[in-house]
């Protein structure tokens, strides 16, 4: 063992002393490293920051799993009932006029509560709602909540920019509206307006805050209103739920635990995976593309180093037939060059790594404004010590790959063609 | 005692006709014998020191060096034998030119790793010495003269007291005075060492001194 390292360290000295005789060509293949990987951290710094961002605010918004009734048609229909056996063909069949709501659904809340695998739930009311503005109206949505809740599933309260919800719960028909549907209704916290239900039933309602979750299509359609506000919209009992929204210790079990739940509390249910799956296939498509563009960008590197190697021993045939007569072993030699490929590998990968984080935390100090994400200051760059190893390993296994063939040639050489001259 | 056998070896080119280089030839070399390897030009003197020196793995018949066959064993084995027991200067190629002089014949030592890289230093320095190119001790190869280089080649080749020393015409590049040191060099070691000597020549005065001469015709040992 001792042998062998001391076989490896002489190899190496006499490599250094060919990539010192050939600097530029070895200055030149490292920085063709340096400059894959330095692209490669830097694209998927930025692209998974990217990412990272507009997931944050998605799934901010999104419960890890909810419960929910559906309109549906009876599969066994009146017909099939009274004459079964029969072919029975309905055509354009209806569907019942069945209450939306959930079950017993207070009983599933505090079921769901003691559940340990729960770390928070949260019943809520959605009504459709026409907001009045003169002689136009909008449509939207109003979101009958227990603000402590739902405070704790979707951190409201950090996304209230005007107002306050404490009088959400003890003044009546009060309301936190999207800043973006208070604009488009030209209303101020402290103004009131009229809403319409879909039955017809108009309430005055009074605007307590404004909120901003940096999602459009919530900022410019929704509102929260108490749960009782919302039941007293569409003249339901104050048992009337139609979402549980659930927030779990683990999110990736997710998918398991909905399904237990659907059977357990006969209701229909889904998950943030299944509500977010083109967010989620949208990244799996942008990795690949970072992916890609780095692993491009390496083999035309590793080329070079295939390129210098091949060169090199080409012209150091004499020097390894001389080496060989003298006692090196085939090993030996396949070292000499291997060993270039790794440090030319390893120094590459390394300044890569370094070039790679100073260009990442650059970008992530440029000022950056969008009316989309609105949260956003700085461009977003993500900082995670798994992609620097990624393109480390990433590096040397193309480097020595591409030092792999060359090497395994020098030693095949046989030393007495070259020596006969 | 015998130090090298070689029984009916043979030895065939086929490139680019079918060529019989070394037609059954049987000699042995005693240990501490001087001996001269001469012969016209072609008449295959390399091609047989090129065998002896393990190097060359295609031919017929057998080589034995210190009772060992040498046909059948594997580079890795040979490299290592060579290295311990064999010191070769070649006849048209010498040195490593991006290497010092010091270093070139440092390296075979360093491969052999027996004695510190110090003493490794040190041993190539007095043989340098003793070889008349001290002074080029640190220069790059490359900027040596050919004399100067192959005296370099010849120190190389001592460097791990091989058993056997053989040279291609290894004062082929030197003057009459350098000639002269290397070839008592080369007497001294057989006798004081033991170290055994086979060298091509094409001098007559250097064949004559010598205790043994195989002389080549046509692919035979001629006696
Ligand atoms: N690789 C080869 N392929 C074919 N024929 C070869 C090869 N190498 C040498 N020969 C031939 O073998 C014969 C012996 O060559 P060798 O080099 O051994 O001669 P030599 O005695 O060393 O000559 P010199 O004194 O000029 O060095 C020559 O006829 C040569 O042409
Ligand atoms: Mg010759």
């Amino acid at each position: 063992m001792k042998k062998r390292l001391s076989e490896i360290g002489l190899a190496s000295s006499i490599a250094f002393t060919y990539m010192r005789a050939k600097l530029k060509q070895t200055i030149i293949a490292t920085a063709g490293v340096t400059f894959g990987i330095t692209v490669f951290i830097f694209m998927v710094s930025f692209i998974q920051g990217t990412n990272e961002y507009t997931q944050d605010i998605v799934f901010e918004q999104s419960p890890h799993l909810r419960l929910y009734n559906e309109v549906q048609l009876n599969k066994k229909n009146g017909l099939d009932r009274a004459y079964p056996g029969m072919v029975n063909v309905i055509h354009h069949q209806k569907p019942k006029d069945i209450l939306l709501n959930l079950k017993d659904a207070n009983h599933v809340l505090d079921e769901l509560k003691n559940d340990s695998r729960v770390l928070a739930a949260s019943g809520s009311l959605s009504a459709q709602v026409f907001y009045r503005l003169g002689s136009c109206s909008l449509n939207g949505k109003v979101n009958g909540i227990n603000f402590e809740s739902e405070n704790i599933l979707f951190n409201l309260s950090n996304k209230i920019v005007d107002g306050g919800f404490e009088e959400l719960s003890t003044k009546p028909n009060s309301m936190l509206m999207g800043v973006g549907l208070a604009q488009k209704l030209n209303v101020k916290t402290g103004d009131q307006l009229r809403i319409t239900t879909e039955r017809g039933d108009s309430f005055i309602i009074t605007v307590v805050g404004l909120f901003k979750t940096g999602l459009t299509d919530i900022d410019k359609q929704q509102s929260y209103a108490s749960l009782k506000t919302v039941q007293r919209f569409l003249k339901v009992p104050s048992s009337y739920l139609t979402e549980i929204k659930v927030k779990l210790h683990d999110k990736e079990l997710a998918p398991k635990i909905s399904q237990e739940f659907q059977r357990k509390y006969a209701c229909y249910g889904s998950d943030w995976k299944k509500d977010n799956s083109s967010l989620l296939e949208g990244d799996v498509l942008r990795k690949m593309i970072v992916y890609g563009v780095a692993g491009t960008i390496l083999l035309v590197a590793g080329f070079g180093i295939f390129n210098i190697l091949t060169m090199m021993i080409y012209e150091k045939m004499e020097d390894i037939a001389i080496l060989k007569a003298t006692g090196f072993s085939d090993t030996d030699v396949r070292w000499v060059f291997l060993t270039q490929a790794f440090v030319i590998g390893t120094v590459g990968a390394i300044m890569g790594l370094f070039f790679g984080f100073l260009l990442s935390y650059a970008v992530s100090k440029v000022p950056f404004h969008s009316d989309v994400m609105i949260t956003l200051d700085h461009l977003p760059v993500s900082f995670k010590t798994i992609y620097y190893i990624t393109g480390f390993t990433f590096g040397i296994l193309t480097t020595s790959l591409s030092g792999y063939l060359p090497s395994r040639k020098a030693a095949m050489m046989d030393p007495i063609a070259i020596l006969r001259g | 005692m015998n130090v090298l056998e070689a029984s009916h070896i043979n030895k065939y080119f086929h490139d680019p006709a079918k060529f019989h280089v070394l037609k059954d030839m049987s000699f042995a070399i005693r240990k501490g014998q001087f001996t001269s390897i001469t012969g016209k030009s072609g008449s295959g003197k390399s091609t047989l020191l090129y065998l002896l020196s393990t190097m060359d793995t295609q031919f017929e018949g057998s080589i034995k060096i210190k009772g060992e066959e040498m046909q059948g064993k594997s580079n890795k084995w040979l490299a290592e034998f060579r290295n311990h027991h064999i010191g070769f200067v070649f006849q048209f190629h010498f040195l490593l030119p991006e290497f010092t002089v010091l270093r070139n014949v440092m390296l075979p030592g360093l491969k052999r790793a027996e004695y510190s890289p110090g003493e490794v230093e040190h041993k190539a320095y007095t043989l340098l010495k003793l070889l008349g190119v001290e002074d080029q001790a640190n220069k790059r190869a490359a900027l040596l003269s050919g004399g100067q280089q192959q005296r370099v080649a010849i120190a190389r080749a001592l460097i791990n007291d091989p058993l056997i020393v053989m040279g291609d015409e290894p004062t082929g590049n030197l003057d009459s005075k350098n000639t002269a040191i290397v070839f008592d060099l080369f007497r001294k070691l057989a006798a004081e060492n033991g170290q055994t000597m086979i060298i091509v020549t094409h001098d007559d005065d250097f064949a004559g001194k010598s205790d043994h001469v195989i002389h080549l015709a046509d692919g035979r040992v001629l006696n």
